[in-house]
């Protein structure tokens, strides 16, 4: 555990001032290759229909459900596409699933003029007792009904099913299975304790200023400026830090531009600048000292659409000087230490959790996993590019730590998979309303979380600690 | 007795200076190891405590350690205040560290000002903030100059690859991207190389005011074309001085003819009018006083920005405005209104001067009767001269009395740049004052009262 061998010292410093101060030189990193180019983007086109990425994540998807479906019913199953189907014969299909829901918010029933609605007030989740679940393959959809959770399901996931076609051409599921996790490449973490930083939503310009000293302090202990000898010591073990998206508040998304008239507008600076200058000094603080990794989130000043493309460096004049400071995509990937690291800032776990009846995010997290894809409901329900040669969402190696920024609480598991993989999942808190960032040891893959917090005019401490 | 110099100083700055004293701002006050900061606060609050137990002394520390909670362990790091020392050490389960963080007169309500006090000192000392830390990491070195703009081209490289890849099957993305490609890259680069050296752009200021002048002529020719924009918007990032040259010569063809009012507050603001000879004198005349608020909205933005962000964004902004400039030839006014306002950000911006000459020179006309300052009255001078691009000029000139006005405001704007500026400011002085006389008194009143208005607002 961090800082456990600090606890010897831990009073050293309320003592007269010693001749020497000891520093302590930051863990050197050994190996680390950022793994994720297949998220970068160059040159974008437009002109292309979504359909292209279904086809192709169906194409590349459906051999390894295939095998995935002989394994768990036998490799005698007969394996039909569904123009090939027979009423009332038992068989697999594979195919796109897709959930009509009557709640879920449409741009043309919103426009429409028939029907004179008013725009839909957002929820948390759109699911309905009257949702379906149809399954497309290439040439025809069908119904499905039976044994199949369709509360749970979301839009755009490839499934192998096993079941029968009734006479009223709706297909009754007995079974199904998803991809599940893929082979996993063997760990080579290091053999000392060496710790990575997982921090998201540090949410800044968002106005209030709780979380500014939380963010100070765990600045100072990264850095190694706060904490007694052992512990400055121990946190020179952390090779590296994450900022998983969100750097930015919401606040920050300041649309008045749009809706005021130009000339009230005119003198007013968006208050993202105000917010990214902060971002920039903060990053500098920790580049000095230690290795960053930073990706964007919902509300950072990047592209909307998934994968989102790594923040440009003029906006960090001051950091950008040092090499130590990575701008990453999201989703991110990258080899560290040895140990495969793969996560994105939240938009894909937030967007399943409002279309699926599961409440917790380390499930969808698990979900996500076993079903073999990174985010299933882009781009239906969430902005995606539209990709036409390969779905770079797809999981092609399972990876070591697996995260998920932005949640609303830590959570974290060690998940084996049926080939002998093991994963920890991470569910990293949102720092500006929880004040608690995640460190991952590499060298036996378990997570802590840090909460940081000062004092206010409340009496009662315990108020500031982190809310689980 | 060295030692004791600390004691001292803590004993000054808390009790005297009645400042809130944390371990980082102590460290850094006195350049000493952040620990040695917490020993020597320790040391202060023991040695005061001892003497005279009565000792108006606050103190608040830091807690780290473990904490069960949920079952699970969570690290936990906590300032806390003295009296909730002992509570918050009693929650945990093991404890990591201890040390003062900060020393006080007054009971602290919340812990915003330690926050605060940390945030104003490493603001401070940006360049070397891990300077005094306890961990050093070989890796943290700053990038050379050199290695800057590879790491933009291999960002393009990076974005051109996949490109390719994607481009293969559709005929029309691969015209797309062919016809693209090549545009934005260079560009960039050249752009980007701009943004790149932009720590060394001070220095690279003078030297580059030879450049421009260079390019003077040629883009007072082409003002119309569009290369004309981009060959401004490189320029520009050579600095302010050089800037407002390349402006006022290619403003110079046209209003030769227009040499009837003086109006010295406006000369900065004529480089802005779009180059169509078709605009007409009212329409200049709305001109100037709108440009002048823009002129103060945007030196006021200027102003609060720092220097290098400030560059950054509004070299951004000055690329941008130039692909815009041609445009604005069909000029209405809202035309004039739209180009002059990404247009007027550029001179001022890396020049306070031309902005300050503009509060300058209300004041000097305003200012006629109240005579404030001795060397007002040396004002009004008819010269006739033949200027640099060949037009001969008749103006009522401002020249020794702005020049030591200048000279006075960039003191009080306290400006680095200023002496290297005021020589520039000699050069482009008359050619200012010619534009400005054209402008009518009335105007020129109103547009100083407001521009003086706008100074009052910046003053905030």
């Amino acid at each position: 555990m961090f800082s456990e061998q600090a606890a010897h010292t831990a009073q050293g410093l309320l003592a007269p001032p010693s001749a020497e101060a000891s520093t302590f030189a930051r863990v050197p990193v050994s190996t680390y290759t950022n793994c994720s180019q297949h998220f970068r983007l160059g040159e974008r086109s437009f002109n292309r229909q979504y359909a292209h990425i279904y086809a192709t994540r169906l194409i590349q998807m459906r051999p390894l459900l295939l095998e995935r479906a002989r394994q768990k019913w036998g490799s005698s199953i007969a394996v039909k596409k569904l123009c090939e189907l027979q009423t009332a014969e038992k068989c697999c299909i594979v195919g796109t699933l897709f959930k009509s829901m009557q709640l879920q918010p449409s741009i043309l029933r919103e426009i429409s003029e028939e029907h004179n609605l008013l725009p839909q007030p957002s929820r948390t989740k759109y699911i309905h007792q009257s949702d379906e679940l149809i399954l497309e393959d290439e040439l025809q959809r069908i119904k499905l009904e039976g044994a199949v959770d369709i509360q749970k399901l979301v839009t755009g996931t490839i499934l192998a099913i096993y079941g029968s076609e009734r006479e009223d051409g709706k297909f009754v599921v007995e079974d199904h299975c998803f991809a599940d996790l893929p082979r996993q490449l063997p760990r080579r973490g290091p053999s000392t304790d060496r710790f990575v930083l997982l921090v998201s939503g540090l949410g800044l310009g968002g106005g209030s200023g709780e979380s500014f000293l939380a963010m100070q302090l765990l600045v100072d202990v990264v850095t190694g400026q706060l904490g007694a000898e052992g512990e400055q010591g121990c946190a020179a073990q952390i090779s590296r830090v994450i900022l998983a998206g969100n750097l930015l508040s919401q606040n920050t998304q300041n649309k008045d531009t749009i809706n005021k008239a130009k000339y009230l507008t005119k003198k007013t600076q968006a208050a993202s600048v105000e917010a990214v200058k902060m971002l920039d000094e903060i990053l500098l603080q920790l580049s000095t000292s230690v290795p960053v990794d930073v990706m964007p989130g919902e509300f950072d000043p990047t592209n909307y659409t998934l994968p989102q493309q790594p923040l440009h460096h003029c906006m960090f004049p001051l950091a950008g000087a040092y090499s130590t400071l990575q701008l990453v995509t999201n989703p991110y990937q990258a080899d560290i230490d040895g140990v495969r690291f793969l996560g994105t800032s939240g938009q894909n776990i937030n967007d399943i959790f409002k279309y699926s009846s599961m409440e917790d995010h380390l499930e969808i997290l698990e979900w996500t996993l076993h079903v073999g894809h990174l985010s299933p409901t882009a781009p239906d329900t969430l902005g995606c590019y539209p990709f036409y040669k390969t779905d770079p969402f797809i999981f092609t190696d399972c990876p070591h730590v697996y995260f998920c920024g932005n949640a609303p609480r830590f959570r974290s598991k060690e998940l084996k998979g049926v080939d002998g993989q093991q994963v920890l999942l991470v569910t990293i808190p949102d720092f500006s309303a929880t004040q608690t960032a995640c460190l991952i040891n590499l060298r036996n893959l378990t997570c802590q979380p840090v909460s940081f917090s000062g004092f206010s005019a409340d009496e009662d401490e315990g108020e500031m600690e982190i809310s689980h | 007795m060295e030692d004791e110099l600390y004691l001292e100083n803590i004993d000054e700055f808390v009790t005297d200076q009645n400042r809130i004293v944390t371990y980082k701002w102590l460290s850094f006050t006195l350049g000493v190891h952040v620990n040695q900061a917490k020993q020597m606060l320790y040391d202060y609050v023991e040695r005061k405590r001892k003497e005279n137990s009565g000792a108006q002394l606050h103190v608040t520390y830091l807690v780290a350690g473990n904490l069960i909670q949920n079952g699970h362990i969570c690290h936990k790091v906590a300032v806390v205040r003295e009296d909730k020392l002992e509570a918050m050490k009693s929650k945990l389960a093991m404890i990591a560290s201890v040390h003062v963080y900060s020393i006080q007169k007054a009971m602290l309500k919340d812990s915003g000002p330690l926050y605060n006090t940390d945030y104003d000192i490493v603001k401070t000392n940006l360049q070397n903030c891990s300077k005094f830390s306890a961990i050093q990491c070989a890796a943290a070195v700053p990038r050379t100059s050199a290695e800057v703009p590879q790491v933009q081209t291999s960002a393009q490289a990076d974005s051109q690859t996949p490109n390719d890849t994607h481009a293969v099957n559709v005929p029309t993305v691969n015209g797309h991207v062919s016809s693209t490609a090549k545009q934005p890259s260079p560009q960039p680069k050249g752009i980007m190389g701009m943004f790149a050296t932009k720590s060394a752009s001070k220095s690279q200021d003078t030297n580059k005011e030879t450049k421009p002048e260079s390019k003077e002529t040629t883009i007072a020719t082409t003002v119309s074309s569009k290369t004309s924009p981009k060959g401004n918007a490189m320029s520009n990032f050579f600095g302010k001085a050089a800037m407002n040259k390349l402006k006022v010569n290619s403003e110079c063809e046209q209003p030769k003819e227009e040499k009837t009012v003086a109006k010295p507050s406006v000369s900065v603001v004529e480089p802005k009018s779009p180059p169509s000879a078709a605009v007409e004198k009212p329409g200049k005349k709305m001109e100037p006083m709108k440009i002048q608020q823009k002129d103060k909205r945007s030196r006021a933005k200027r102003v609060d920005m720092s220097d290098n962000e400030g560059k950054e964004d509004e070299n951004l902004k000055k690329k941008r405005r130039r692909i815009k400039r041609p445009q604005s030839d069909s000029s209405e006014d809202e035309d004039v209104s739209v180009s002059p306002t990404p247009q007027e950000a550029t001179p001022p911006l890396p020049s306070p001067e031309p902005a300050l000459k503009i509060e300058l020179e209300p004041e000097t006309t305003e200012a006629s009767t109240g005579g404030k300052k001795r060397k007002r009255k040396r004002v009004l001078k008819s010269k006739t001269f033949v200027d640099d691009e060949g037009c001969m000029v008749t103006e009522k000139v401002y020249e020794s009395e702005s020049c030591s006005d200048s000279e006075e405001e960039f003191i009080k704007s306290k400006l680095p740049a200023a002496h290297s500026q005021s020589t520039a400011a000699v050069k482009k002085e008359p050619k200012e004052d010619r534009k400005g006389l054209k402008k009518g008194a009335a105007t020129a009143s109103k547009a100083n009262k407001q521009v003086s208005i706008m100074g009052f607002f910046q003053k905030k």
